[in-house]
């Protein structure tokens, strides 16, 4: 039992009566005092070691999870350099408006897959680890404290669960948290890649484009890990 | 002794509240460092992405164009790759990341060969920071 727990039921096991009950004897009184010290003293302390717990690990999981945006989202970045390049030779070489449309539109195209990545990721980032909240749930259980906030609580936190279930399925508690992390940027690319088509259509109409420019593939060579 | 006690209460209560506010707060941090990291990353991703794109495929546009060999923007062109090349863009503990991207955002305005059609203007394109084309709506 954790000690905020054990304070709060300390806290609720008293009667709240009358404090200017004057049958109470003075000793109950001195007990019910003592208790609300502690209660508080705990209060503070855990408000104190929040604090101290997040200012430690906030840079840690800002640069985890900067590793993984960027990791994530380079590969797009690269194919609208590679149709940019390809819309600048266009008009270098007065291709005509109707291949430069079709790079804009492709352009627009990616900008759209993007998007759609980065929302991704920030819902999978926003989200603790289910194995991390469910611990974390067990040890907060405040059962004599606002029983309707508990139950709001419960129900947002069996969402959470329920939205990390998938993410996590092959994640199992022996896997290090780093391993989790890659694991996790893997499948946001699979999903990625998996749930947007438009992607494979987006490689496939510029495979056709640089043909019908009559330049060499070698032109996307680099953009192979798509 | 009363004294006492009352210091050895708040250190022995106040100390176990720490505990675990400690370890949730650990949790949590990582939780909201690791959300907004990604967004972070995310953004300086795509820009790098764009401009390592771009200078590839112009290299090997440019290859098939003698004429384009040993001019000038040839020259910035291999400089650009150069500083694309060395540049840790998935570090955010690098401790010139600024000044790098900097010097590689302005190498590129060297590189680029031409301005902003009126449509790409419309799209609300920065030239700046990076390549044409629509990147996530979080950059503008």
């Amino acid at each position: 039992m954790s000690w905020v727990q054990r304070a709060t039921l300390v806290q609720g096991s008293g009667e709240e009566g009358d404090v200017f009950d004057e049958e109470a004897d003075e000793s109950l009184l001195v007990q019910r005092e003592w208790r609300s010290h502690m209660l508080r003293r705990v209060k503070e302390g855990y408000r104190d070691g929040m604090d101290a717990g997040k200012a430690v690990t906030l840079q840690q999981g800002f640069n985890q999870g900067y590793k993984e945006g960027a990791d994530v989202i380079i590969n797009y970045g690269q194919l609208r350099g590679t149709l940019s390049a390809l819309l600048s030779w266009c008009r270098l070489h007065d291709n005509g408006s109707a291949l430069i449309n079709k790079i804009n539109n492709l352009l627009d195209a990616v900008g759209q897959c993007e998007e759609y990545v980065l929302r991704h990721l920030k819902s999978i980032t926003s989200q603790p680890h289910v194995v991390d909240l469910l611990d974390s749930l067990q040890d907060m259980d405040l059962s004599h404290v606002a029983p309707a906030e508990k139950k709001m609580d419960e129900a947002k936190d069996e969402r959470l669960c329920e939205n990390n279930a998938e993410l996590h399925k092959n994640c199992s508690k022996s896997l290090s948290e780093a391993d989790c992390s890659s694991l996790e940027c893997c499948r946001i690319r699979e999903h990625a890649r998996s749930e947007n088509p438009s992607l494979t259509w987006i490689l496939e109409q510029t495979a056709g484009l640089v043909k019908q420019l009559g330049v060499s593939l070698d032109v996307l060579q680099h953009l192979k890990q798509l | 002794l009363g004294g006492f006690t009352a210091v050895y209460d708040w250190v022995l209560f106040h100390g176990e509240g720490y505990r675990e506010g400690y370890e949730q707060g650990s949790s949590l941090g990582v939780i909201e460092g690791r959300h907004y990291g990604t967004l972070h990353g995310a953004r300086i991703g795509s820009e790098i992405g764009c401009y390592q794109g771009f200078a590839f495929a112009w290299r090997c546009l440019l290859h098939g164009c003698a004429t384009e060999r040993d001019s000038k923007k040839m020259k910035a062109l291999e400089s650009l790759i150069g500083m694309l090349q060395k540049f840790p863009y998935d570090d955010p503990t690098y401790d010139r990341l600024h000044e790098d991207l900097d010097r590689i955002r302005g190498k590129f305005k060297q590189v680029r060969p031409c301005r902003l059609s009126p449509r790409e203007r419309a799209r609300g394109v920065s030239v700046s920071p990076g390549c044409w084309g629509r990147g996530p709506r979080s950059r503008r």
